[in-house]
Parts: C-alpha cells; structure tokens; sequence
C-alpha cells in the first residue's frame, strides 16, 4: 500500500499531465482518423491511403529523403569525427563551432540559402554559367538530400566524437600487439565501440528527416512526403480534409517508431563502459593526407554553416521592397524593428513560458523517475518517449483535433502553442535531471543525513545544488528548441500569435529574403547567447545540445 | 550490558536473501571495533542498519541503553566516513566540515575553533578555503574523517573508508585513524575486508561470513586462536594437512588425536626446514620436495611437496643460505603446539 505523500501527488499530476497533453491529443488524432468527414466509423481513410498513388508516392519519398538523409549524415558526420578525434586538426575548436551553427540554424533559412546559391536564378549557378559550365538547379530529390545531409550531420558528428574520443587506447594498442592492421584495427575494434553512437545519431538524423517539413516544401517543387501531404491536406484552403490529415499523422508516428525500435534492437548488445584512463591519442598527419583531413572537415563545415552565413550577408544588404541592391545597409533590420517587434515578442515570451515550465515540471519528474524506482516510474519514463517520435506538425495537427472543441478550446490562444512546445522538449529534461540525479553517489545525502539534516533538507541542501547548473543548461538549451520551432506553430498560429520561424516561412513564400535572412539572424543571436549560457553553466558539452 | 548493543539482528533483501542472520554484537564506549568479512558477508548491512539507512527485519539496537530503531536517523548523532568519501563537491574543505554543526545551532565563533582544530587534527588546516573537487583521495577522506568527528558523535561508523586508497597511504592513514580515535576516545564502529587492516587497528575483530558471525576477539586471539576454520583461512593463511596415513603418522608422533572427520591445519609461519633425518623431541618431521621457492625480502616462501599434501613454510629474515632449488630433499619441521583440528562443521576442536 503506498503511503499518500508530495511523491504520489506528483505521480498522480505526472500522469494527468500525460493524458491530457498527450494520450488526449494522440488519441484524437487516432479516433479523427477512424472516422470520415460525415462522422462515421470507417477504415476509408487507411484505404485511401493504400489506395492512391498519391500517398504511395509521399510515403516511397518519406523513405527515400529518411534514408537519404540518414546516409549522407552518417557519411558527413562520422567522416568529420574521425577526422577531428583522431587527427590534429587546426582550428579543431572552430569546426565544432561550425556544427554546432549548422545544428542551432533556424529551420528554412538552410533551405532558402541553397536556393539563393544553387537555385533557377543562384549566384553560383549564375557564375558557373558565365564559366561555361550549366548546372541542374538545385530542386527536388537531390537538393533535399544535399540540405539534409549537411543539416543534419552534426547529430552524427557530436555523438561519434565523444564515442571515439572515449574509447580506451589499450584496447586499439593491444588489436596492434595482435599483429592487425590498422583498417583492421578501426573496423574490428574502433567501430564496434561507436556503433552505438553512430546508430543514435543515425537515428536522430533519420527522425528528424522524415519528421521535416520545411526543406522538402521549398526545394522538393512537387517532391511531396508526409509531412507536407499532412500539411498540405490540413491547411487547404478549399476542401481541408482532416481526417485524411490526421491517418497522415498516425501513419509517420507509426513510421517513426518502426525507427526508433529498430534503433534499440540494434544497439541492444554493444553498450561498453570504458574506463577513461587511457584516453586515444591524435595523430599528426603529414603531407598530402593532412591537408585531405583538413579540406575534408572544413568544406563540411563551412557547407553545413553556409546557409547561417549566407543568411547573416544578405540580411545586411542593401533592398529595395524585396528586392536586393548593390551595397549594403539596415534596411532590413528597420523593417523588423518597426513592423515585426511583436513576432519577436511573441517568440520570446512563449519560449521563456515553455522552459519555465519545462524546467520546473521536467525536474520534479526527473526526481521521481529516478528516486522512485517502481513499476509505475518504469512505464512513465516509457511514456514520455512518445512525444520524442511525435514529428512536430503531428503534435500541432493532434493539438488541434483535441482542443477545437470539446471541455477545453485552446485554439488560436498562445498557450496552445506553449504547450506544445513544453509536451515536446519536456522529456529530454526529466531525462538528463534523472541521469544527472543518478550519477551522484547516494552517500552524499546519507552523509548529510548522519550529520543532522533531514531527508528532505539533506536533498534540498546538497543535491539540489549539484543538479542545478545542469538544470539551467538544460533549460537553455530547451530555449534553442523552444524558438527554433517551426512545423507545430505553423499548424497552431493565428494572426496575434505569430513566431519568427512562422514569420520567416512566409517571408520566404513571399520572396523577401531580406527580411527573412534579417529575422533569421535574430533568431540565431538569440539561440546562440543561449547555447553560451549553457555551456557557462556545464561547461563546453556539445554532445547536449543533441 | 555494552554502550552500543545489537540483539538477535536480521536482514531479508527480498524473498530469498538473508543478509543478516540472528547478529549479536556488544561495542564498549571507547573501543574500536572492527567488522571483518569477506564482501555479501553483511558487515555493510548490519553497519547501515546502525546509521539508520536500512531498517532491520527484526532484531534490537541500543545505544547506552536506549532503543536506536525508533529514532530517524538524522537524530541519531552518529557519525559517518563513506567508502567514496561522499565530500560535498560544491563547498569548500571549511564548509563540508562545519556542515554539521549548522543543524545543531553552534555559534558561528565556537564553528571556527572548532572546524579549524578538526582540520588541524587531519592535518588540512592551510587547506580550509579550497573546493575539495581537486583534491586526492587521501585527502577528501581527511575530510569525511574531520567532517564525522566535529560534531562530537555518540559513534563513529566507517564503511571501509581506506579501500579505494593505494597501498602506502593506507597504511598511513589507517595510523592516522588510530590515533585520533584513542585521542577523543569515541566508541567506533570499522567495516573492512583487509584482514591485516583490521589485526592493525582494532581493540577487538568481528569476523563475519554469510550474514553470521564466525568468531569475536582481540586480533592476537583472532590470528592465534581462531574458532572455526573460516577464520584461521580468512585472517592469514593455512596448510591443510591431506589426509592419510602421512598425516596420520606425524599426529600420532606428536601425540595429537581428533576425530576421524576431523581437517588439520597448521600456519606457514610456524613450520620451519631443518637438516635431515634430526627431529627434535616434541615435533614431527615430514619429508618433501622444494616444488616452488618465492622471495619476498623480508621472508620467503618455500612449497614443498610432502606425503601429507603440499605445505608451504615460511622462513622470516631469508639470508642467501635460505635459497632453496626446485626438486631439493627437504625435511618441514612441524612442532608439537603449531597443528589446528577443525571438526566437520568447521568449528575448531581443542585449541
């Protein structure tokens, strides 16, 4: 019999808090897409989708840019953090600063920049024509591949290099006493060790490819998958089918936790915990392999921050309405100072709502996930891995169908959208405040204990201290998340709740590039005195930005 | 009836494990008592019960007189020193030591002499003011030592506070320990699974083993005169005579009888090599081959292969004469007082 104390409460709210923001949402989702526009219960809509070839085409292609991206990321990134773990790179420091752009870039702006460069009408294109060389513009499969590639890449590189930086150097050492060759060595012995990171990473370049709506929108020029389908069939303005949208939804969650499951299975058996003491050597390379290595990690690093460069040059060039002059000036940034001053305000204050909630109701879960280890703190933690493969217009599309209408109507309010963002970053941190928690020795607090605290004052007066940098990290970087969200805010929107990322997208559409690289170079200053913060606070971790 | 009293204490984990069962100890005030035993032997767990992090399945605890179970355990003003040091890493070496005193309201001048004289006692006095994080392990556990001893405890319980140290600072520190113990002469509590550790610091040894206790006493009554044959294996070594009729011969030659079922045992330390064939009167000889010889400077060890099984013999200060070549004829001299009989349950017959 559990006694009724603060702990069950929190259970209790803990699950309430699921069903709501999330069983509620996923379930409607799941019930709007059993039943038909007349409200009767049907599988037409799961028909349908085996039936047309339209959908068949969107899912083949959902694959195809997953798989893609998942390749040319694995390529990219594990080509990079082999390259800086295990050879002296100048500048090392740099690169990872690179990614780290590359990862926290606001969404769109990547696509829009490749358009700018290789697009109908693109400054390279345009130059190499002049050259006498004739490029295909950079639309449709390919060019999403490409973008995904070097968006996405930096998953990969920031899981693998803390991997490999971290296997012990006996073990490579004594694969060498055995008489194998080096090729011999990184197969047989280094990759087994990074596999798992290399499959986390993998996935989360996968997931966060399939679950992507913006580039496949603006470059794909008919290339559809899901994602925009789901999109496309909800906001319509003529004959907005939902039900359709919402089997959509249930079909990429589906495809989603295929991934995830497969992901697990794979690296069910390889998790090694070295002991750090021999940490790897990098080796100084000469001649023509060392400035290989180095052309290889700087063209990927400057390709995969080119579009937060280039976005960052034309936000300061000279306009005329949309279009852009020789020179440069303010121009844009005055447009966004006297015209868009409440979509930053918007993005902020909805941002600092969701980490403030996230922060507050993640720790607390945190605590219970892993002090109170039962049967229910189990299926909790479980629980709050749904969100994780929820793309994020299937959140906004979800929101939608269960707070219409019914006992609570959120829509078009700005609290619809904060939830959405705290539903979605919330269990990464009751995850890291749980594995922060269970890294501290448990005598810490008995030792409080022996000395004359209580229970409650021995964690209030030495565990708390010690978890709290890590919680202010964390809620910054749930910042980055939080501002940087495009596809759930799109779905959920009005005209007086407006984000910047929503702002940029339709600047796109509209073809003002200078305003949108302008909003975009906000954005990125605003991530980035975030993700400064953070690593003030835990020190310089890229792997947690993941 | 002792200061610290344990009656009748067990412990099940789960349906199956009994980590204590039916555990009677009796610490005196001032006396340094140390549990021995090898580890899952529940010497942790009994210790813990004590400090009040686990509740014991039944059984009575009382300290000079009163019922320890009821009182919660930040009331219980017993000290602790954790085998992972368990130093605040967020405060400083001054800090984690008066942390402490705070909840007992001592004023904040008395805090100062008293952390300062604390710190001066584990000699870290000029390191008040540093964050512990980077210090040694040596250290960090000066710490936990001052930390448990400032707050002037009722009992101060050690949970093998010494075994992530290397082996110099061990020894050290385990004298360092001594002394400060005898100096404010608290009753204190060791766990430890280092049988020469415990010989070396305790006024008495409990050896445990699989949640019982084998056998209480002063280290010289422990090594000695052990009780069961778990403790004479455990604290120091032992050659088990075969049995047959080699062995049978030498006990009947030394006028030694114990039942048929019984095992005979006798300490390396207490066997010597003689000459052949010379036996003085009162010892037994066996003869044998050097099978394996192991210098060790200030002893060695020679393993011979006797018709009563292999024995080894140790020789103390082993000059170049003491050397000894592999298939070399020697004779082990057993003396009358060195053999040990265990009956079958391991209890030890005579002695």
């Amino acid at each position: 019999m559990p006694r009724f104390n603060f702990w069950t409460v929190v259970m209790i709210l803990t699950w309430l808090l699921l069903f709501v923001l999330l069983f509620i949402p996923v379930g409607s989702v799941l019930v709007s897409s059993l039943y038909d526009q007349s409200g009767n219960l049907t599988f037409a809509n799961y028909l349908k989708f085996l039936g047309e070839p339209r959908f068949h085409r969107a899912f083949i292609n959902t694959l195809v840019v997953g798989f893609g991206g998942l390749f040319g990321a694995l390529l990219l990134g594990s080509i990079m953090a082999f390259c800086v773990s295990r050879f002296v790179i100048r500048g090392g420091k740099f690169v990872s600063l690179l990614a780290i752009l590359a990862l926290v870039s606001p969404p769109f702006i990547g696509a829009y920049s490749w358009i700018v460069l290789f697009g109908a009408g693109g400054v390279v294109r345009g130059f190499l024509r002049d050259l006498g060389i004739n490029m295909p513009p950079i639309y449709g499969v390919g060019g999403i591949l490409i973008v995904f590639s070097l968006k996405f890449y930096p998953y990969v590189y920031l899981m693998v290099s803390g991997a490999l930086s971290n296997v012990n150097r006996s073990l490579e050492e004594a694969a060498e006493g055995l008489g194998l060759t080096p090729w011999q060595r990184t197969f047989k012995i280094s990759f087994p060790m990074v596999f798992p990171a290399l499959t986390a990473g993998g996935l989360l370049a996968l997931i966060h490819a399939i679950a992507d709506f913006g580039t496949p929108r603006l470059l794909g020029r008919g290339y559809n998958v899901l994602a925009t389908e789901a999109f496309t069939l909800y906001s319509a303005e003529v004959g907005s089918n939902m039900s359709m949208a919402t089997t959509i939804s249930v079909i990429l969650i589906l495809v989603s936790m295929v991934f995830v499951m497969l992901q697990r299975y794979m690296s069910r058996r390889n998790v090694y915990h070295g002991n750090m003491i021999n940490k790897p050597n990098r080796i100084q390379l000469k001649g023509w392999r060392n400035v290989l290595a180095h052309v290889a990690v700087y063209l990927i690093g400057l390709c995969g921050a080119m579009p937060v460069i280039i976005s960052v040059i034309y936000s300061f060039r000279k306009t005329n309405g949309p279009v852009f002059q020789n020179g440069f000036a303010l121009q844009s940034y005055e447009r966004i100072l006297f015209n868009l001053g409440d979509v930053i305000r918007n993005s902020v204050s909805f941002s600092v709502a969701a980490v403030v909630l996230i922060v507050i109701v993640g720790t607390v879960v945190g605590v219970l996930v892993a002090r109170r280890t039962n049967f229910n703190t189990a299926l909790l933690d479980g629980a709050f891995m749904v969100p994780y493969v929820m793309p994020g217009i299937v959140i906004g599309i979800a929101f939608i169908a269960a707070f219409n209408t019914g006992p609570i109507v959120l829509t078009g309010t700005a609290t619809i959208i904060i939830l959405s963002i705290f539903i979605r970053r919330l269990p990464y941190t009751v995850r890291t405040t749980a594995s922060s928690l269970r890294q501290i020795s448990p005598s810490m607090e008995e030792a409080a204990i022996s000395l004359g605290y209580s229970p409650f004052q021995a964690f209030l007066r030495i565990t708390v201290p010690l978890i709290v940098p890590g919680i202010i990290a964390g809620g910054m970087l749930s910042f980055v998340t939080a501002i940087n969200e495009l596809s759930s805010s799109l779905v959920l929107y009005v005209g007086s709740t407006m984000t910047m990322p929503v702002r940029i997208y339709l600047l796109i559409l509209d073809g003002d590039f200078g305003t949108a690289a302008a909003l975009s170079t906000v954005l990125l200053l605003l991530s980035g005195c975030a993700v400064y913060i953070a690593f003030r606070f835990m020190g310089r971790n890229e792997q947690a930005l993941l | 009836m002792g200061y610290l009293e344990v009656r009748n204490a067990t412990k099940q984990f789960g349906a199956s494990f009994l980590a204590l069962n039916g555990v009677s100890v009796a610490v005196e005030r001032g006396e340094f008592f140390t549990l021995l035993g090898p580890s899952g032997c529940g010497k942790t767990t009994l210790l813990r019960s004590i400090a009040g992090f686990n509740d014991l399945t039944s059984g009575e605890i009382t300290l000079d007189g009163s019922n320890l179970r009821i009182v919660p355990p930040h009331q219980r003003d017993i000290g602790m020193v954790f085998q992972d040091y368990a130093v605040f890493p967020h405060l400083s070496v001054f800090d984690n030591v008066a942390f402490g005193l705070k909840p007992r309201k001592v004023p904040a001048a008395e805090i100062k002499t008293r952390v300062t004289q604390a710190l001066d006692a584990v000699r870290l006095g000029a390191m008040a003011d540093r964050l512990p994080a980077a210090m040694s392990g040596g250290q960090q556990q000066r710490i936990g030592l001052a930390r448990a001893m400032v707050i002037n405890p009722r009992l101060l319980l050690m949970d093998e506070p010494l075994s992530n140290l290397d082996a110099k600072l061990r020894i050290e520190l385990r004298e360092e320990i001594r002394d400060i113990q005898k100096q404010v002469n608290i009753a204190t509590i060791y766990v430890t699974h280092d049988q020469e550790e415990a010989l070396a610091i305790s006024d008495r040894i409990c050896v445990m083993n699989a949640g019982r206790i084998e056998q209480v006493g002063t280290p010289q009554e422990i090594y000695g005169n052990p009780q069961t044959r778990f403790v004479a294996e455990f604290v120091g070594t032992l050659n088990v005579f075969q049995p047959g009729a080699a062995r049978d011969g030498m006990l009947n030659q030394l006028g030694l009888a114990a039942p048929d079922d019984a095992s005979w045992a006798v300490r390396p330390e207490r066997l010597d090599l003689v000459a052949q064939g010379s036996a003085p009167a009162g010892a037994a000889v066996l003869e044998g081959r050097v099978s394996k010889f192991t210098y060790l400077g200030r002893e060695a060890h020679v393993q011979v292969e006797t018709p009563a099984g292999l024995i080894v013999v140790q020789l103390a200060n082993p000059g170049m004469a003491a050397t000894r070549a592999v298939g070399e004829v020697v004779c082990v001299l057993v003396p009358r007082d060195a053999p040990m009989a265990f009956g079958a349950d391991g209890a030890r017959i005579g002695g």
